[in-house]
């Protein structure tokens, strides 16, 4: 019979090894660690707001494997949509990449294997005779398949716009099936390279991202095209170009600047010219706001913007150009440096900003005033790391990252801190500081580095009138907001003691009055003294 | 404050601080310099520099105060101090400078008393006014600074027995000056280090060859070893000197 003592140590150990496992599961739990950063712009541990839902692979949509995918984009009734750019296919030789649909839950719904130009006919006819010498192009922007597909925008009557980077075309289409069951695109028109004095006769047309205002105007992004994206109206008209970058203000720049001032016009034209760095990829609000991004190691000026419809930088307006997206600065970890590479951005829910750093694999989660919320994300080959990020989206809460390497899709999801901070900063961004300061004080219990949670819990006490409260919060995270509480404690300070402050300042000046009268009459006394024991020496040797 | 030029040594100052251009001349003929009073000052100079770093208030506070370090400080104050004393007396005796080392590091001392107060109104004023008050802040420092500069120009000027130009181009020279003794410095505390890790390398060769000894026996056993080297060193060359002079006693006898 087993004694008592005995089944105490063997109930001891099965405690032991529940408490063992649970901190397994825990410890196993992200790949990558959380960390955010202060006012010092330290990078500091925080809290995951972020963690792996799922990853999904081509086999999982069950349309085989995908081939380096390069853009996913969520339309507004909730499908998938993925351009499957190396996909290739046995049976026409001609098709290079697919646009793949899916639900939200990544249950396939088609995939975009050909295109149907019965619609535009007509469209096609003109080419022919337009292009009659030049029959490659015009096999090209007629091309039945896609090449190479690198970018997917669905507007909201569910048109798709395929930017065809080989073919040199943007199609937009319909998506129909035909009666095999493989789905097919009704084109309705076709961007091709526009004819114009404005686009340079030397410039390729090769599309890699595109996007549709709520006017039904078409941003085309180009790699090889620095004046920023190519615009097209509805009608397939060329209007120009859109939201270009600044140049970067570097030693060179600035030394082309003051050689132009000498040099003769001869000279100038032999110099090199000094451009900005191409956008790379954009995404639309719905309030139609274009933020644009530039993948670039070494430019830090524009690396992101918020353009309004006449292509002007509200970043800037608002005095956030000193914000510094991504990692704070140049990094130094592990043996090697690196900074961010902003690749792909995506505005979510309530206008919270996601961006996905190239270089690091991670994506940094802004709300719409710029404050960073949540970085996750990284390198490596777990689940919830990546090789070679392409695009990011987001759909409610959840967010969604591509990666071309792997060939994978995966889903991150909000965890409770991250649905915590979420709730904060939405109440907080709309005034009611009052309301937001219950969440944010639960945000602080979980991780006191928050540094917006202070931020947050200063406005609200700020907003009361406790001045010294929010004086201690904004203490090193927030010198306007500081500057606020500060103005108003000292008012108080000085209201409420009035009586004392005045009767030290009358009593000092009086008390400085009589001690220097009492020491002038002592030193005049002095020198009347002296005077006499002078004239009394002197007398007689005067005249 | 009334001055009488009998006044006591801490008073002189602030006498000069009135007077820039007549004050170092009165000091100089006085005779009034005190090291100690200079000292004092360096010092006071320094600790408000520490105070103005950890106590200016929030809003003006540009220092990375989150992690405190004293280092900067010292060099910013005492080591810029101490340089630009040697630095000028190095090279104002080669050039018909007048002014001994005492007397320079003394003037240079009582030109920074400007400075001093005005860092010290600063601390106070950064913790009573708001943003859009920061005028204030920036005349004071502004302020001091120059007068400090004037002060430190007539004070150079008065202990060499210079003429403005002179002076001024003299003071540029002398913080070129600085910048060599400070690569100097740097080099030979370099040159320390390489002494100290090559001694330790002996040090911890020895340990891994003499496993069973004690680290301290080894280390009294190496610094027995420089001693008997150093004694056989000596005893060798004082042996050789005594021969030497043995043959130039033959040569002289012969």
């Amino acid at each position: 019979m087993p004694s008592i003592k005995r089944i105490a140590a063997r109930a001891a150990a099965a405690v032991m090894a529940a408490v063992m496992l649970g901190t397994c599961v825990a410890y196993a739990d992200e790949p990558y660690d959380g960390y955010n950063y202060d006012w010092w712009e330290d990078p500091v541990p925080s809290q995951n707001g972020y963690v792996v839902d799922k990853v999904i692979t081509g086999a999982d949509i069950g349309i085989g494997s995908l081939n380096e995918p390069s853009d996913m984009f969520i339309s507004d009734s909730e499908e998938i949509y993925i351009a499957d750019t190396a996909y290739k296919s046995t049976l026409t030789p001609n098709l290079k990449g697919r646009i793949v649909i899916t639900d939200k839950n990544f249950k396939l719904k088609t995939s975009v294997e050909y295109l149907d130009f019965s619609d535009v006919q007509d469209w096609v006819n003109m080419k022919k005779e337009e292009l009659a010498e030049n029959v490659a192009e015009y096999q090209k922007c007629t091309d039945l398949y896609f090449d190479g597909p690198t970018g997917v925008f669905v507007d909201n009557d569910d048109v798709v716009y395929v930017a065809d980077t080989a073919n040199d075309r943007v199609v937009a289409f319909s998506v129909e099936v035909d009666d095999s069951g493989i789905g097919y695109g009704k084109v309705i028109r076709v961007f091709t390279r526009p004819d114009s004095d404005v686009y340079d006769a030397k410039t390729t047309f090769n599309p890699s991202k595109v996007l549709v205002d709520a006017a039904g105007n078409v941003y085309i992004c180009i790699k090889s095209i620095t004046k920023g994206a190519v615009v097209f109206s509805k009608d397939g008209e060329f209007n120009g170009y859109f939201g270009a970058n600044r140049v970067e203000a570097t030693a060179d720049v600035l030394m082309n600047a003051f050689w132009k001032l000498i040099f003769t016009r001869e000279q100038v034209k032999k110099m090199q010219r000094s451009v900005p760095v191409e956008i790379s990829n954009f995404d639309i609000d719905e309030d139609n706001f274009i933020y644009t991004v530039t993948e670039s190691k070494t430019v830090e000026t524009d690396v992101i913007k918020k353009l309004n419809s006449a292509g002007t930088n509200i970043f800037i307006n608002l005095g956030y150009s000193d914000y510094t997206f991504g990692d704070a600065l140049t990094k130094y970890y592990r043996g090697q440096t690196y900074s961010s590479q902003i690749t792909d951005v995506d505005i979510g829910e309530g206008g919270t900003i996601n961006l996905l750093d190239l270089k690091t694999g991670r994506v940094f989660q802004y709300d719409n005033e710029c404050n960073l919320l949540f970085i996750f994300g990284g390198k490596g080959s777990q689940k919830g790391t990546f090789t070679t990020v392409n695009a990011v989206e987001s759909l409610g809460t959840k967010v969604y990252v591509l990666d071309g390497r792997k060939a994978s899709v995966t889903v991150f999801r909000q965890t409770e801190f991250g649905d915590l901070v979420h709730e904060a900063i939405t109440l907080f961004n709309s005034g009611k500081y009052e309301e937001a300061r219950g969440p944010w004080q639960e945000v602080l219990r979980r991780d006191s580095n928050y540094w917006l949670a202070y931020i947050g819990l200063g406005n609200a006490y700020l907003n009361e009138g406790d001045f010294e409260t929010a004086m201690e919060y904004f203490l090193y995270n927030s010198r306007s907001g500081y500057n606020d509480a500060f103005k108003g404690w000292r008012m108080n300070f000085i209201r409420d003691n009035f009586t004392v402050i005045a009767i030290i300042i009358v009593g000092s000046l009086v008390l400085v009055y009589v001690v220097a009268s009492l020491r002038g009459k002592a030193k005049a006394k002095k020198r009347a003294e002296a005077e006499r024991l002078f004239k009394a020496q002197n007398k007689g040797r005067e005249d | 404050m009334r001055f009488n030029l009998d006044m006591p040594k801490w008073k002189w100052p602030f006498y000069i601080m009135v007077h820039p251009f007549e004050g170092f001349e009165d000091l100089r003929w006085k005779k009034a310099y005190s090291m100690r009073v200079a000292l004092v000052i360096v010092a006071l100079f320094f600790i408000v520099s520490v105070c103005e770093q950890l106590m200016t208030g929030f809003l003006f506070n540009r220092n990375y105060v989150k992690i405190f370090n004293i280092v900067p400080i010292i060099v910013q104050t005492l080591v810029v101090f101490f340089t630009w004393v040697i630095g000028n007396w190095a090279l104002c005796t080669l050039f018909d400078g007048e002014g001994t080392m005492k007397n320079i590091c003394v003037n240079t001392a009582y030109a920074l008393v400007p400075m001093l107060i005005g860092k010290v109104i600063n601390i106070i004023l950064s913790n009573c006014l708001q943003n859009s008050e920061s005028a204030f802040i920036v005349f004071v420092s502004y302020l001091t600074i120059l007068w400090t500069a004037i002060l430190l120009i007539s004070g150079m000027r008065t202990v060499h027995q210079y003429s403005i130009p002179k002076t001024l181009l003299f003071m540029l020279i002398t913080i070129f000056a600085m910048v060599v003794i400070i690569i100097l410095l740097v080099l030979l505390v370099s040159l320390f280090q390489q002494v100290y890790v090559f001694v330790y390398s002996i040090y911890t060769e020895l340990l891994y060859r003499f496993s069973s000894l004690e680290p301290t026996t080894l280390v009294l056993i190496m610094i027995g070893a420089v001693v008997l080297v150093a004694a056989i060193v000596i005893t060798a060359y004082t042996l050789y000197e005594k021969h030497q002079l043995k043959k130039e006693m033959k040569k002289l006898k012969s």
